[in-house]
């Protein structure tokens, strides 16, 4: 059978029955979508590769408690979400214990700056949006990138995350509103510069 | 519809979350309401800067670095296993000579069949003609 009409159950239940090379299809098939969502959440794009390879080995462990009825896609990007969170947490007990310690990181993962490859290949428009989306909230940051970047409904975010509709609708609907008012606001903020140096 | 319950869906209604009749509503709010088709153009021009922004590059060797990673996974866990056999069969020798010891330790009281006596019931009767071959069984043979 053609790998591409294959469905993911029936590449998981191939996998559980011994043909381990098949998860190389599922691999194939997702990393792009999780490496994405990954380098969305941490801004960091090493990192993403790094943390993806992680995902999948853990995803691979987990396969036996997959259930057929739920959605393959949710089940993998809910290892993807909690092993994304943990790093993020991790990055900021370093940070804060580096702090407390009053020792200088010279690569803190966790930046609040622009990325490093940011500079090279973006435009400055660019860089803002990804500072502001850096910035904002963990929670509302995730639904945002689940819903524009992954398109996923409202509904398997809930599966993803276990958060109710209403709650998602909101952290998406905040999370818009902040970025658009911190966005106008830079905006404002560098015309004034212009203007000023201007005169 | 009011402003405020249409600023209040308009995030949803960008991601085609809403009931049809509820679109309809917004969807006709907005032909009227000119801030909140003003707020909307925002929205709309936000989520395009957003979905703009270029996906990471792939990486072509991604799959083979994860199934690389898999194998020596496996490998170690592999490598485990003749370890733990001989913890294993270390433990059971251990084990068995430590409730060896306790077994004897715990038969000190029991008065023991004695060699000697078995012996001598055998040396006594050999004349008759008797074989002892256990405490209490004996078995006569002819000469």
């Amino acid at each position: 059978m053609n790998q591409q009409t294959l469905t993911d159950d029936q590449i998981v239940a191939a996998v559980l029955d011994g043909r381990r090379q098949d998860f190389e299809i599922l691999i194939r098939r997702y990393s792009g979508k999780i490496i994405h969502f990954i380098t969305r959440m941490t801004q960091d794009r090493d990192e993403a590769q790094s943390i993806a390879q992680e995902v999948f080995l853990k995803i691979f462990q987990n396969l036996p408690y997959y259930r057929k009825e739920n959605n393959f896609s949710a089940f993998i990007f809910k290892i993807a979400k909690n092993m994304t969170l943990n790093w993020l947490n991790r990055q900021k007990r370093t940070v804060f214990f580096g702090t407390l310690l009053g020792r200088e990181f010279n690569k803190a993962p966790f930046r609040q700056e622009p990325p490093r490859f940011s500079l090279h290949d973006q435009s400055e428009r660019e860089i803002e949006i990804t500072r502001n989306l850096l910035l904002l909230p963990e929670e509302q940051r995730l639904a945002l990138i689940l819903k524009v970047y992954l398109e996923f409904s409202y509904k398997q975010i809930r599966e993803i995350t276990g958060w109710s509709i209403p709650k998602i609708e909101t952290l998406i609907s905040r999370a818009k509103s902040r970025l658009k008012k911190n966005i106008l606001l830079q905006e404002r903020n560098r015309e004034f510069v212009l203007h000023a140096r201007e005169k | 519809m009011n402003c405020k319950k249409a600023s209040r869906l308009l995030s949803a209604y960008q991601d085609r979350e809403l009931t049809p009749a509820q679109e309809q509503e917004v969807e006709r709010h907005l032909r009227d309401c000119h801030a909140c088709r003003t707020e909307w153009d925002g929205l709309q021009e936000l989520v395009g800067s957003l979905k703009r922004l270029p996906p990471p590059a792939s990486d072509p060797y991604f799959p083979t670095k994860v199934m690389a990673r898999l194998q020596v996974n496996r490998a170690r866990k592999f490598r485990l296993l003749p370890a733990a056999a001989y913890a294993l069969v270390f433990l059971t020798i251990f084990l068995s000579g430590f409730f060896l010891q306790l077994s004897s330790d715990n038969t000190v009281g029991i008065e023991k069949p004695q060699a000697a006596t078995f012996s001598a019931v055998l040396m006594e009767n050999q004349d008759l003609g008797l074989l002892a071959v256990h405490d209490n069984t004996l078995i006569l043979f002819e000469r």
